[in-house]
C-alpha cells in the first residue's frame, strides 16, 4: 500500500473519530433543554427491561462472508443470562451445516495449471476442493454490552422495541486444513519427480493432498447486532462477528520461506496467513421469565 | 407524550381557583399514566413541553414556545377564560368543542357539579426533524467489501434535495483512482494455481439517486441520551470509469479508461447528531457491464489491441460501504401546524 494510500486512510479514519466523538456533547443533549418537573428524571419511564435477570435461549442461522475458497453455512445457539439490562454473559455456538465451495474455488479446480514448481501446493487441480481449509464449528464464550435501547417504526405501520449490542469474547474455531507435508514426504517426492517427472510427482503428492488435520484455532471473536423485540418474550437479532484468526486456507504452499512470504518448499504451520474471518448471523431469541418487567423513574 | 393533550381538557370560564387547582392536578395526575400507554415514548417533546411549569397554573404560556408554535394558541387551558378563544385556531381544542358543553351540570342545589372528561386525547409527536425543502451534503469514504481480488475503495461526495421529508433526489460522485488497493490473494493465487485473475482499475463514478426513507427510529443510551436515526433505500443511474488491469500479458498490453453505464441500489442507516448533522453507513451495490483482459493471448496478433479485450460484457457487482457524516441545509427549519 502507498504513502498516499496509508495517509489517505489514516486522515479519513482520524475525520471519522473526530466527527464521532466530536458531536458527541451535541447528541448528549439533542437540543432537548429539560426544566420543569422533568428536569433530572430519566429519558424514559415505564420502558420494558427485556434483558435484565432474563436469560436468553437463542436459535441461529449463521454464514461467513468474503471467503476466499468456502463458505460454511452454520446453525447454532446461545445461550445467555444478564444481570443486568446492558450486560449479558453467555455462549455462543455455531455448527457447520454445508460448505459451499465459492467461485474461485470451481476456477482452479477446472482451470488450474501444475508444473514442477507448484506441484505440491497443487498436485492435481480437480481434486483442489480436498484441500483447501473450511470452519467446522465455533463455540465463544462472550459477553454482551447492551448500550442503546429503543424503537423503531417501519413504513410508519409496524413498531418494534429494539436494541444495539456489542460483545466480544474468545472462540473456539473448529477448522479442517490439509494436513502438513513434512521434509521426508518432500524429499522422497522430490526424488521421484528428479527421476521420472512431473507425473510420478504428481502421484506422489497425491495422498498428501486429500489428507486433512483437524484443529482447534483460540481466536478474539467481537462484532455487533440489532435485536428487535417483536413481543415480550421474543427477538429478532441479527448480528455481524468477527473472528481474526491465522489459517491455511488454500491448502498451498505460501509462506515459510526466511526471505518472507514466500514457499518453503513444505506444507506446515508457517502456511498459516492472518484472515479478517467474518460472518453474519439471524436468530430467533427467547427470554425466559416470559414477562419483562417495567422501569420506573429511579430503578433503572 | 405531548403536553398539548391539556387542550382536550375542557375548563369552564365560570369555575373558580379551586376547580382550576383540581384540574391541574388532574393533569398532573394523568401525565404518567399517558406515558405509559405510548408503551415507551422518550420523544423529544415531551420534555420541551413540560417545561413551562406555569402552564399548568393557567399562566400565559412563555413567549419563546407561542412563537415556535405560532397556530397554536396561547393557552386553552389555563384559568378557565381561554376555551372558547381557543376553539377556532386549534385543532385539540376543536376536537373537544363539541362535548365541553356536556361535560357540567348542576346539581340540586343549583352548584356546578364536575363530571368526569372522557375526551379521547391526540398525542401527536413532532418530527426531530423536518428535511423537505433542504439540501443535504453528504462526503464519505467508500470501501469494496465484495470483491477478493481488488479493493475498488473511494472518496465519495453526495449532495441531494429532500422534496419531501422521506423522498430526496440528488447526485454523488466517487473517485477511485490512487485510492485503489490489489489484494495478495491475486498474487498467491497466480503462484500456487498458475491461475490468473483478470481485475480492474476505476478512476471515478458519478450517479443520479433518488433516497427513500421507510424506516425511522430512536435509540437511548443508559436512560440518559437519546438518539434518532432512520433507515433509508436509495437507488440511481450513472457512469463508472473503469480499465482492465493486465495481467495475462502484462509485457504488451496496456488500456486505457472507457465509460461504462453503472446502476445502484443499497441500503443506509442515518444517525442525528444534531438537527443538521449526521453521521451514516450505507451499503450500495453498483451494478455494471464490465470488459475485462482477454484471458488467451494471440501469438498470430498479440499486439493487436482489438484482441486485448475479451469479446463479452461480464455482469459486475461492486458492493461498497459508505461511511461518513451529512450536513443539511439550511441549519434551521419550521415546524408547521395544521389550522
Amino acid at each position: 500500500m502507498s504513502t498516499m494510500k496509508r495517509l489517505a486512510i489514516a486522515l479519513t479514519t482520524i475525520a471519522a473519530v473526530l466527527a464521532l466523538s466530536g458531536p458527541a456533547q451535541t447528541a448528549h443533549a439533542q437540543d432537548v433543554n429539560v426544566q420543569g418537573p422533568l428536569a433530572g428524571a430519566p429519558a424514559v419511564i415505564n420502558m420494558r427491561i427485556y434483558r435484565q435477570m432474563r436469560f436468553q435461549i437463542q436459535g441461529h442461522f449463521a454464514m461467513t462472508l468474503q471467503d476466499q475458497f468456502s463458505r460454511s453455512m452454520m446453525v447454532g445457539g446461545q445461550l445467555m443470562f444478564h444481570p443486568t439490562d446492558w450486560l449479558g454473559l453467555g455462549v455462543w455456538t455455531a455448527f457447520a451445516v454445508a460448505k459451499v465451495d465459492t467461485s474461485l474455488t470451481d476456477q482452479v479446480s477446472s482451470k488450474g495449471q501444475t508444473a514442477g514448481v507448484n506441484v505440491l501446493s497443487l498436485p492435481n487441480p480437480a481434486n483442489f476442493t480436498q484441500q483447501i481449509g473450511r470452519i467446522n464449528s465455533v463455540i465463544a464464550p462472550q459477553v454482551a454490552f447492551i448500550p442503546l435501547r429503543g424503537k423503531l417504526g417501519i413504513f410508519e405501520k409496524l413498531f418494534v422495541d429494539a436494541d444495539l449490542y456489542a460483545f466480544g469474547g474468545v472462540a473456539f474455531v473448529g477448522i479442517t486444513e490439509r494436513a502438513n507435508v513434512d521434509d521426508k514426504q518432500v524429499s522422497a517426492c522430490k526424488a521421484r519427480f528428479a527421476a521420472n517427472g512431473l507425473s510420478d510427482a504428481i502421484a506422489c503428492y497425491a495422498p498428501t493432498q486429500s489428507a486433512t488435520a483437524d484443529r482447534t484455532a483460540v481466536a478474539p471473536t467481537f462484532g455487533i447486532g440489532l435485536s428487535m423485540f417483536f413481543a415480550d418474550f421474543m427477538a429478532f437479532t441479527m448480528e455481524w462477528r468477527a473472528l481474526p484468526f491465522s489459517w491455511n486456507t488454500s491448502g498451498t504452499d505460501e509462506s515459510g520461506h526466511p526471505r518472507g512470504d514466500y514457499p518453503d518448499g513444505k506444507i506446515n504451520e508457517s502456511d498459516r496467513l492472518a484472515h479478517f474471518n467474518h460472518m453474519i448471523t439471524f436468530g430467533l431469541a427467547f427470554y425466559l421469565p416470559t414477562k419483562p418487567k417495567l422501569s420506573t423513574a429511579g430503578n433503572e | 407524550m405531548n403536553l398539548g393533550f391539556r387542550h382536550d381538557v375542557q375548563t369552564l370560564k365560570w369555575m373558580g381557583p379551586l376547580a382550576f387547582g383540581l384540574l391541574a392536578v388532574i393533569s398532573l395526575g394523568l401525565l404518567p399514566h399517558a406515558v405509559r400507554a405510548q408503551d415507551m415514548s422518550f420523544d423529544i417533546n415531551e420534555t420541551e413541553s413540560s417545561a413551562p411549569k406555569g402552564k399548568a397554573k393557567g399562566k400565559a404560556a412563555p413567549a419563546k414556545e407561542a412563537k415556535e408554535t405560532k397556530e397554536e394558541p396561547a393557552e386553552a387551558e389555563g384559568g378557565g377564560e381561554a376555551s372558547a378563544e381557543a376553539g377556532g385556531g386549534d385543532v385539540l381544542s376543536e376536537l373537544s368543542a363539541g362535548k365541553g358543553k356536556k361535560e357540567n351540570e348542576t346539581d340540586e342545589g343549583g352548584l356546578p357539579r364536575e363530571k368526569e372528561v372522557a375526551e379521547k386525547i391526540y398525542a401527536v409527536q413532532r418530527m426531530y426533524v423536518l428535511r423537505s425543502g433542504r439540501f443535504e451534503l453528504a462526503p464519505s469514504m467508500a470501501f469494496t467489501v465484495n470483491d477478493q481480488y481488488v479493493s475498488h475503495n473511494a472518496l465519495a461526495a453526495g449532495l441531494n434535495y429532500w422534496v419531501s421529508n422521506v423522498l430526496a433526489v440528488g447526485v454523488n460522485f466517487l473517485w477511485y483512482q490512487g485510492i485503489e488497493s490489489e489484494s495478495a490473494l491475486n498474487f498467491a493465487v497466480r503462484r500456487s494455481a498458475r491461475l490468473a485473475v483478470p481485475v480492474t482499475q476505476y478512476q471515478l463514478g458519478g450517479n443520479l439517486n433518488f433516497t427513500y426513507v421507510p424506516i425511522y427510529g430512536k435509540f437511548e443510551m443508559f436512560n440518559d441520551s437519546i438518539f434518532q436515526w432512520d433507515t433509508y433505500l436509495v437507488g440511481g443511474v450513472g457512469v463508472l470509469r473503469t480499465r482492465p488491469v493486465a495481467v495475462i500479458d502484462p509485457a504488451v498490453r496496456t488500456f486505457d479508461f472507457d465509460w461504462r453505464v453503472a446502476f445502484n441500489v443499497g441500503v443506509g442507516i442515518r444517525v442525528f447528531l444534531t438537527k443538521w448533522l449526521t453521521v451514516f453507513g450505507e451499503l450500495r451495490d453498483y451494478i455494471y457491464m464490465e470488459k475485462l483482459e482477454s484471458l488467451t493471448v494471440s501469438l498470430a496478433q498479440r499486439g493487436e489491441p482489438t484482441t486485448w479485450i475479451d469479446a463479452n460484457s461480464t455482469v459486475t457487482n461492486n458492493v461498497m460501504m459508505h461511511v461518513g457524516f451529512t450536513m443539511f441545509f439550511p441549519f434551521t427549519f419550521e415546524y408547521r401546524y395544521p389550522k
